[in-house]
């Protein structure tokens, strides 16, 4: 009888330690993110979820305190110092793509209190001020290209690449 | 035939009722200053943000169907002069270099000012400043005087000067016809990849643009540019060095422009009504020969 | 034409309706035009004229440029100045030259509201002055504007009254009616319609007092047109308070000296056309201009000084802005006030012509600081125009100048019309059956 119980223990002790681990250490995290909302200019961009996990350890660097992670900015701390972690962590549940909707804007204005995440960017503002911002100081790649490439739609718009004007005879800009 | 005499207390009796009628009405119709229309739209520019993509520049270039530039959108070579905008560009970023690591950016175009003195200066009433907030302009009743472009005080209208037949002023619009009309942003506040620009109501702006810098003290100058200056803009600004290093008029008026003309303007109809009387009358006293007539008086004297 | 009359004395220049000192048959429109003397006389005289070879040149080039200006667009004859939207049409054609029209208000004033009758013989020549400078400056802006053809717009089409260039654009068009009434009687005594002369002579004084009223205020207002913009005119060309004042008061002793300056050259290039009033009286006439001159440039220097302390902007003066601020001041206000007040002092009328002179270079210079050579100061550079924009000018400068001359030629401006129609001091028009029985009798 006692056998059976030290192996009952073991057992569940296990199982245990394995969903721990296999929750904290990556069952259902992406190693890589393909953000494809940009193909009207760009290609998508491929994230390297995993090298960043593996880079930087902190989730809540990115992830604000949405995976469990304490929060340090002192104006979220107002509100969000015991939050936990939350159904959805990734950036586009909480960021809005398209924030100055006229729906977008009343929703903010009409919320009651008025206080809550007044000055929350959209989705890809989201990206770039986190992903720019940390890159500016780690020096990694900051040029619009390292990330993603421009497609034919993102050369037509920058008058770029084989739609780029051609050289004036006499180039002149307006300047003071 | 009427006595001088009668004539003079019938004037006077007028002028003394329309002055009273003028004065009771006074409070309720004196122009005042405008706060601007409640629900018009603005924007609130952050140059700690702006990384000099040049996004905005192409996005209004497309959007508004303009004129192919000179250089690509991408080509960063620009930022050796400082630019201002053009009949083919409504909206240039500028480059300063400002302490030995800070490099900040500026966007420029129409700051779509709440009293504006391009509208202010125009003799046939080509502005327009609509409730969305958007300063816009009629192609259609357009001399090509270029008051307005005189009286902006950002130097922001530009003119198609090589056009023989049909020159206009060219400047930024707000995207008015093609979003704002449908409370949409424009096609530069869409495409910026930091959210540079915040669009929303003026009114929410201004808040939010305190509460910014509130909440990330040492990070902002404390002021909005734009909030106050020449009446108030309804795009405004955001920065981390004083807005004299990056281009800003420093010294710019709070009064809107057209305050500086109202004292002028409220003379014309001074002068028209005392000047006919007073020079009349000098000429009667001027006049008088010595027999006691004036010149008129024994017929037609010329 | 001096030399032609030297060469042909007995020719009989027109000064009259009709042949024979005013006894025989009218002279014809074209025989008044060409003075009395035949097509090839009249071509003949103006080609010895060197002036006219100057004028010549002139046109050889400017007009070209001018109607280039048309074809292709403001672009290729004032580039693509966005900052300095306004150039030398304007800070000189426009600007410049109205101030120096002023003439036409006072004199006009002096005259039929003041009841001065002494300034008679040169009231014409001031009206005409004014009329003339107006027009061209109108002239100046159909070069100017974008879409000249759209000048009516702001009378008919689409009102925008808040602006200051609205009622400087009424005031200009009502301005120029009114003086196109004053200058009528020449023309009509010219013509030889007196009924309309007659008319016209009614309403002198209404129309000198309107003309006080419009000048008053649109002088003023091209000075407020500045405080549109003050950050961009240089602080001691500018006054928040005083703007319109500075240009109103300056364009008195402009107006006046313009006259000073026009009569001296008309007296000393057209002898032959100034009848003996005029020259006799000529000298008295420019000195009391000169005290009125004087009076107003005193005034004016006052003006300024007090502009400078309002805004507490002495530390201006030491900067290199101020020194030209100096030169304007010191040339065109003090040497012209130390030059009209000798002048006025010792009787001498010809230090009087010397101050009249640099007052109008000075009133000139005062109008392109403002609008253009201080204009966006702060920029660092000072905005040359480019040449076809200076060829222009000279050009439409050039026609005025031409246009004043063929007037001064043929109108009774400089001296009076022989005919019993229009003596200065007459009288209603004979009917014609009198006439004839009176030259009849008279043979």
């Amino acid at each position: 009888m006692h056998a059976v119980k030290q192996k009952m223990i073991l057992g569940i002790t296990g199982i245990l330690m394995m969903l721990v681990s296999n929750v904290c250490f990556g069952a259902g995290i992406p190693d890589k993110v393909s953000i494809g909302s940009i193909q009207k200019y760009y290609a998508p961009v491929s994230f390297n979820h995993a090298a960043h996990i593996n880079k930087l350890k902190d989730c809540g660097l990115c992830h604000h305190h949405t995976t469990g992670a304490q929060v340090t900015d002192p104006n979220c701390a107002r509100c969000h110092k015991n939050s936990g972690a939350q159904a959805v962590v990734s950036c586009k549940g909480c960021h809005v793509a398209d924030p100055f909707t006229p729906e977008a804007l009343k929703q903010q204005r009409d919320q009651q209190p008025p206080v809550y995440h007044r000055d929350k960017p959209g989705l890809k503002a989201a990206y770039h001020i986190s992903c720019l911002g940390c890159h500016q100081k780690m020096n990694g790649p900051t040029g619009c290209q390292d990330c993603h490439k421009r497609n034919d739609g993102g050369d037509a718009i920058f008058k770029s690449g084989k739609h780029a004007p051609k050289a004036p005879a006499k180039p002149k800009t307006a300047h003071h | 035939m009427i006595e001088r005499r009668d004539f003079l207390k019938g004037c006077l009796a007028c002028g003394v009722t329309a002055a009273t009628v003028s004065v009771a009405s006074g409070k309720a119709m004196a122009a005042g200053s405008f706060e601007g229309y409640p629900d018009a739209m603005g924007v609130l520019v952050d140059l700690t943000r702006c990384v000099g993509c040049r996004s905005c520049e192409a996005a209004c270039n497309n959007e508004q169907k303009l004129p192919e530039p000179d250089l690509p959108f991408d080509d960063s070579s620009v930022f050796k002069d400082k630019r201002r905008t053009t009949e083919k560009a409504y909206t240039v970023v500028n480059e300063y270099k400002v302490a030995d690591k800070e490099t900040l950016y500026r966007k420029i175009q129409c700051n779509h000012c709440t009293e504006p003195a391009c509208l202010s200066s125009c003799f046939v009433n080509a502005y327009t400043k609509t409730k969305e907030g958007a300063v816009i302009y009629n192609a259609k009743v357009c001399v090509g005087c270029r008051n307005c472009m005189i009286a902006c005080p950002f130097n922001i209208p530009a003119y198609s000067y090589s056009s023989p037949l049909n020159p206009l002023v060219k400047k930024c619009i707000f995207c008015y016809d093609t979003r704002l009309k449908d409370g949409k942003p424009p096609a530069c506040v869409e495409i910026c990849p930091q959210q540079v620009m915040t669009f929303g109501r003026r009114a929410d702006l201004i808040k939010l643009g305190h509460d910014r810098i509130q909440a990330n003290p040492g990070k902002y100058v404390d002021k909005l540019y734009g909030e106050k200056a020449v009446g108030g803009t309804s795009w405004m600004y955001l920065s981390s060095v004083d807005f004299d290093k990056v281009g800003f008029d420093g010294h710019i008026q709070n009064e809107p422009i057209i305050s500086n003309v109202k004292d002028f303007l409220g003379f014309v109809p001074m002068v028209l009504s005392i000047w006919p009387a007073l020079f009349t009358g000098v000429h009667l006293l001027a006049t008088k020969n010595k027999d006691g007539h004036h010149d008129h008086e024994e017929g037609d004297h010329q | 034409m001096k030399q032609f009359l030297t060469r042909n004395p007995n020719t009989q220049i027109i000064n009259s309706l009709r042949k024979d000192n005013d006894k025989g048959r009218p002279w014809t429109l074209m025989e008044k035009i060409f003075l009395g003397l035949t097509p090839q006389q009249y071509l003949s005289q103006a080609m010895s004229n060197p002036l006219n070879w100057v004028f010549a040149v002139i046109f050889l080039i400017g007009f070209p440029v001018l109607i280039g200006r048309y074809i292709f667009g403001l672009s290729w004859a004032v580039g693509d100045p966005y900052d300095n939207a306004w150039g030398l049409f304007l800070a000189f054609g426009l600007f410049g030259m109205v101030p120096l029209s002023s003439s036409g208000f006072q004199l006009g004033s002096a005259v039929e509201v003041f009841g001065r009758h002494d300034f008679e013989p040169i009231e014409r020549l001031g009206i005409l002055n004014g009329i003339l400078g107006y027009f061209f400056a109108v002239m100046f802006l159909m070069v100017d504007l974008g879409q000249p053809w759209r000048l009516p717009y702001p009378m008919v089409v689409s009102w925008g009254p808040e602006a200051v260039l609205f009622l400087v654009a009424w005031h200009v068009a009502t301005y120029l009616s009114v003086q196109a009434a004053e200058t009528s009687t020449a023309f009509f005594e010219w013509m030889g319609w007196p009924a309309g002369k007659t008319f016209v002579k009614k309403m002198a004084l209404g129309l000198a007092v309107a003309g006080i009223i419009l000048s008053t205020l649109h002088q003023g207002a091209l000075g407020a047109l500045s405080t549109y913009a003050p950050g961009k005119v240089h602080p001691l060309w500018y006054s928040s308070s005083f703007q319109w004042l500075y240009f109103f008061v300056s364009s008195l002793p402009g107006g006046l000296c313009m006259v000073i300056v026009v009569s001296t050259i008309a007296v000393k290039t057209m002898q032959w056309r100034c009848d003996d009033t005029f020259k006799n009286s000529l000298s008295k006439l420019q000195i009391a201009l000169a005290k009125g001159a004087s009076m107003g440039l005193i005034t004016y220097l006052t003006i300024r000084l007090i502009g400078i302390a309002h805004d507490n902007k002495w530390a201006y003066l030491g900067t290199g802005w101020g020194a030209w601020w100096m030169f304007e001041i010191g040339f065109g206000v003090i040497l012209s006030l130390i030059l009209l007040t000798a002048g006025i002092r010792n009787n001498s009328v010809a230090l009087v012509r010397l101050g009249a002179w640099t007052t109008i270079i000075g009133v000139v210079l005062n109008r392109l600081n403002v609008y253009m050579f201080t204009f966006n100061w702060q920029q660092g550079h000072v905005h040359i125009p480019p040449i076809r924009e200076i060829i222009i000018t000279v050009t439409v400068y050039s026609v005025y100048i031409v246009t004043y001359r063929a007037i001064l030629y043929r109108w009774p401006i400089l001296f009076k019309w022989k005919t019993r129609y229009s003596d200065y001091a007459v009288l209603e028009p004979q009917p014609v059956a009198i006439a004839e029985a009176e030259a009849a009798s008279s043979k």
